[in-house]
């Protein structure tokens, strides 16, 4: 565990935080518990197998990465009339009951050192609530960071029977010298027979270090389907993860990345189905070039309440380049016997085969693998209902294809952030 | 089914194993707080060089050193493993040191005791050779004469490290699993007793099996046996150890380790039946290496024992090498039953295969745990995984924990995992041609584990069959 002393977190800080953004009282004190139980709180959980840690987390110097008060972004918050979207001191002025009963239900604030540390700093975010019998789409939230640290703060409750689609992108901004971390909880409070999906698209530059934890509950006959795609950052560590509490409740979770250059990417995909008649099905498909290295997890876990389960889980590596690693681990545990469960996992190389037939068809090398490339995530991006962000992903995975092209900007029309 | 058979299956299966005999023995090692002093008895009961002293002592500093693995996710709970209260060495009374070549020179308890196991019989008729072990020495060793005429060694591992001092000095524990590996590494390292060592010289093939078989018969005791098996270049040997012992309230240890050099173009099966009882931890170490063009095959089928943590691991460590795993685990009411395969791929063109059936009922926990590691450099490697497990009911448990690290890139690797539950309309169907629910399911179960029987010589497979048969019988009666 990391002892450091937080030499530069304190707090008046944290006050400072919480004043500017006007909170109730019952917010500060929540952050001020955070940082207090800092000194005591472990790292996320990590895969160790003999002699090796597939992630060092103790090696980073996270409080290192953080300017507390020197919060800077650029956001867009958009969305149908209907659903209620607003920043999280909006939400406090206006829906405080709300968020106090829902904020930290999903995800304990002291579940790790880093969640503990976002609920201390967190200081922007947006509340998502989608009341009863609405069906909304396309609600986007762009968040561009321009400090050098940011925690972000993403809560979505859905009441019976409605449905809503949330896209989110993550992009870094002005250039900051040196290390940058960004942080993001994302909590999703989905009730009876309401649908949410969440599609998220990371890009951020590749000096910053990226954590993110997004966790939904389904209650009966609630889905949640999530999509995640990383493309950017030094080092992610991300985790995706639906509870399936409601029976007849369902998840899918769809996960892209492509590394290249020394990128590490530990992402984790895990399901509890704590409920009977319960899906699941877990995809993910991943691109390793030059030195960059991926952790996948995969977790299906069947509680032994969890009568009439079903339970998927594919993924799918492809090596690009020699000096690349590529570790994964699929892991079952199944406490309720009547129950269809299955896992695969694959790694290797671009067929040599397909490569040989469309090189022998006139397609240059370079070309030829390249659509092999992006042929090999067409299984995920097909699981992607939203025209528009697949095409988004679809555009990265070309660009990190073809060679370095510039951050797209976002449009100045866009919403000044907080702080 | 010829009738050679017939005496494995008409035998009471139950009765076979479960039987006790009067503690008699010429040498025990009190227990307590395992220090230097009761290695140094143990070593010089056994007459030991100074070297292999030395090897003891510095493995219990090591054993006394490591914490206790507890930190897996999930694992099997050892708190009731301690080691002050095992009996760690019990010589038996016997006169011959290093296994007399007659069943008649044993003692009558002894020597009834295998017959019960059936172990004479099968040595008549399908074996090469036999190295049985009671408590914690080999008393029966014998191997036909033709073997030993082309230089095939078969002896108990005491007697080797007198005898062989060379072979086993280059090979005990020094590059296969040294005792820091793990905690019952180090604890096998400074107690290690009895066990067999192999040795078959260049081009010879072992066309029937060597069995060796190990019995603990004392409450409380640990049986830290060592098996080393040399295949020199071009050989081929199939090894098959079975295990057992009766159960009794207080726990018995087992903490094996197994060590396979299996060198350039040979080619070693190891066997496993193990039935141990209820009350016994069996923590085992396995670890081959398997060199240029050799290939290395783990059959194993745990149904016995209290928990279980088992992954026999192979090193390819040759280019072209190969390494199988098929493993069954059949976990009953109180049993967990920790097991896997792990492999290293450390050079070019090497392939491996791990098929892995697991079954669980009454309350057990099956795990399949395993680590494929493909090294930078072993291109043209493959590795396939195979797990299924099914479940008989909702008490039980059946967890799949693969891991797989891939540094190479031009490798083809593919795990595959299964759990499910035996399906009401199989059931259905052999009911509606006349079986009762009972056979309908044993049949099932029997299709189900068939990869793995159909590895195991005849005699084999019906004392599987016929375990699988005694743990369904006891809760669908």
């Amino acid at each position: 565990m990391s002892t450091q002393v937080h030499a530069n977190l304190t707090d008046e800080q944290v006050q400072q935080i919480s004043d500017e953004l006007d909170e109730p009282e019952w917010l500060l004190e929540t952050r001020l518990e955070a940082l207090e139980a800092l000194s005591d709180l472990e790292m996320p959980e990590v895969i160790r197998t003999p002699g090796r840690d597939w992630t060092n987390l103790y090696n980073l110097d996270f409080e290192g990465f953080v300017d507390p008060l020197n919060a800077a972004e650029n956001k867009d918050q958009v969305g149908p009339e209907e659903v209620s979207i607003l920043s999280m001191a909006d939400a406090l002025a206006k829906h405080e009951e709300l968020v106090r009963e829902y904020f930290g239900s999903v995800i304990d604030p002291q579940e790790n050192y880093l969640t503990a540390l976002q609920t201390a700093l967190f200081s922007t975010g947006t509340v998502i609530h989608v009341p009863e019998g609405v069906a909304a789409e396309d609600v986007t939230i762009r968040t561009e960071m321009n400090s050098r640290s940011l925690f972000n703060y993403t809560l979505v409750i859905t009441e019976e029977s409605s449905s809503i689609t949330i896209l989110e992108r993550q992009e870094t901004g002005d250039d900051v010298k040196g290390e940058r971390y960004y942080s993001g909880l994302v909590e999703i409070v989905a009730g009876e027979n309401s649908s949410v999906q969440y599609g998220s698209l990371q890009n951020l530059s590749e000096e910053t270090y990226h954590y993110s934890l997004k966790r939904g509950n389904a209650d009966t006959y609630g889905t949640i389907d999530w999509i995640e795609g990383n493309i950017g950052s030094r080092l992610t560590k991300s985790s995706v993860e639906t509870n399936l509490d409601g029976d007849g409740s369902e998840t899918r979770i769809v996960g892209a990345f492509f590394g290249h250059e020394d990128q590490h990417f530990d992402i984790a995909s895990r399901v509890w189905h704590n409920a009977e008649h319960t899906t699941a099905d877990l995809i993910t498909r991943g691109v390793l070039d030059d030195v960059a290295r991926s952790v996948y997890e995969g977790v299906q876990n069947v509680g032994a309440g969890a009568w009439s389960t079903n339970s998927y889980q594919r993924e799918n590596t492809l090596m690009l380049s020699d000096e690349s690693e590529a570790d994964a681990s699929p892991k079952l545990i199944i406490n309720n016997h009547d129950t269809e469960a299955s896992h695969a996992a694959t790694v290797g190389q671009v067929d040599q085969q397909d490569l040989f037939y469309m090189t022998s068809r006139g397609v240059d090398n370079r070309r030829a693998k390249n659509m092999l490339v992006e042929g090999f995530f067409v299984p995920v991006l097909s699981e992607i209902a939203v025209t528009e962000f697949r095409d988004d992903v679809e555009a990265l995975i070309r660009d990190r294809l073809t060679g370095p092209v510039p951050v797209t900007p976002l449009p100045d029309e866009g919403e000044q952030g907080t702080a | 089914m010829s009738s050679e058979q017939d005496h494995l299956r008409d035998a009471d299966t139950e009765a076979r194993f479960e039987f006790k005999k009067e503690e008699k023995s010429a040498f025990k090692a009190e227990k307590g707080d395992l220090d230097e002093e009761t290695i140094r008895v143990i070593s010089e009961d056994k007459d030991e060089p100074e070297w292999m002293l030395e090897r003891r002592l510095r493995a219990l500093k090591q054993f006394h050193a490591m914490p206790m693995p507890t930190d897996w996710p999930g694992q099997p709970d050892l708190s009731e493993v301690d080691i002050a209260e095992i009996v760690p060495y019990i010589r038996p009374d016997i006169d011959v040191r290093g296994g007399v070549d007659d069943w008649n020179d044993l003692p009558d308890e002894i020597k009834d005791t295998f017959d019960k196991l059936g172990i004479p019989e099968a040595e008549k008729n399908a074996l090469s050779g036999v190295g049985a072990q009671y408590e914690s020495e080999i008393v029966y060793q014998n191997m036909q004469e033709r073997w030993q005429e082309k230089g095939v060694i078969f002896c108990d591992m005491d007697k080797a490290v007198r005898e062989y001092p060379d072979l086993v000095e280059e090979y005990f524990m020094t590059k296969a699993v040294p005792p820091s590996d793990n905690k019952f590494a180090a604890l096998h390292g400074a107690i290690w007793s009895g066990g067999s060592f192999v040795y078959v010289p260049e081009d010879v093939t072992v066309e029937m099996p060597m069995q060796a078989y190990f019995r603990m018969n004392s409450e409380g005791m640990g049986q830290f046996e060592h098996t080393l098996i040399v295949a020199e270049e071009n050989s081929e040997v199939h090894y098959i150890e079975g295990c057992s012992a009766p159960k009794y309230s207080e726990f018995n240890l087992h903490s094996g380790c197994v060590e396979v050099f299996v060198k350039d173009g040979a080619h070693v099966q190891y066997s496993t039946v193990q039935n141990w009882s209820k009350n016994t931890y069996n923590l085992n170490t396995k670890r081959a290496i398997a060199e240029k063009d050799a290939t290395m095959e783990w059959v194993s089928g745990s149904m016995g024992s209290k928990a279980t943590m088992l992954y026999p691991c192979t090193i390819l460590k040759g280019p072209g090498a190969t390494d199988t795993h098929i493993t069954i685990a059949f976990a009953g009411e109180g049993q967990n039953i920790d097991t896997g395969a792990k492999v290293y791929h450390n050079a070019p063109n090497t392939k491996s295969t791990i098929e892995s059936k697991s079954i669980s009922k009454d309350g057990g926990r099956t795990n399949y745990r395993g680590l494929v590691h493909v090294a930078d450099g072993a291109e043209n490697s493959s590795t396939n995984v195979e797990c299924d497990a099914l479940m008989f009911d909702n008490e039980s448990t059946s967890d799949t924990m693969p891991y797989m690290e891939i540094e190479e890139s031009k490798v083809d690797v593919a795990h595959e995992a299964t759990v499910g539950k035996i399906g009401d309309e199989d059931i259905f169907y052999l009911q509606s041609r006349g079986l009762d629910d009972d056979d309908a399911k044993q049949m099932i179960v029997a299709g189900f584990i068939e990869p793995i029987t159909e590895e195991l010589p005849i005699e084999y497979a019906v004392e599987l069959n016929r375990l699988i048969e005694l743990e369904m019988e006891g809760s669908l009666g």
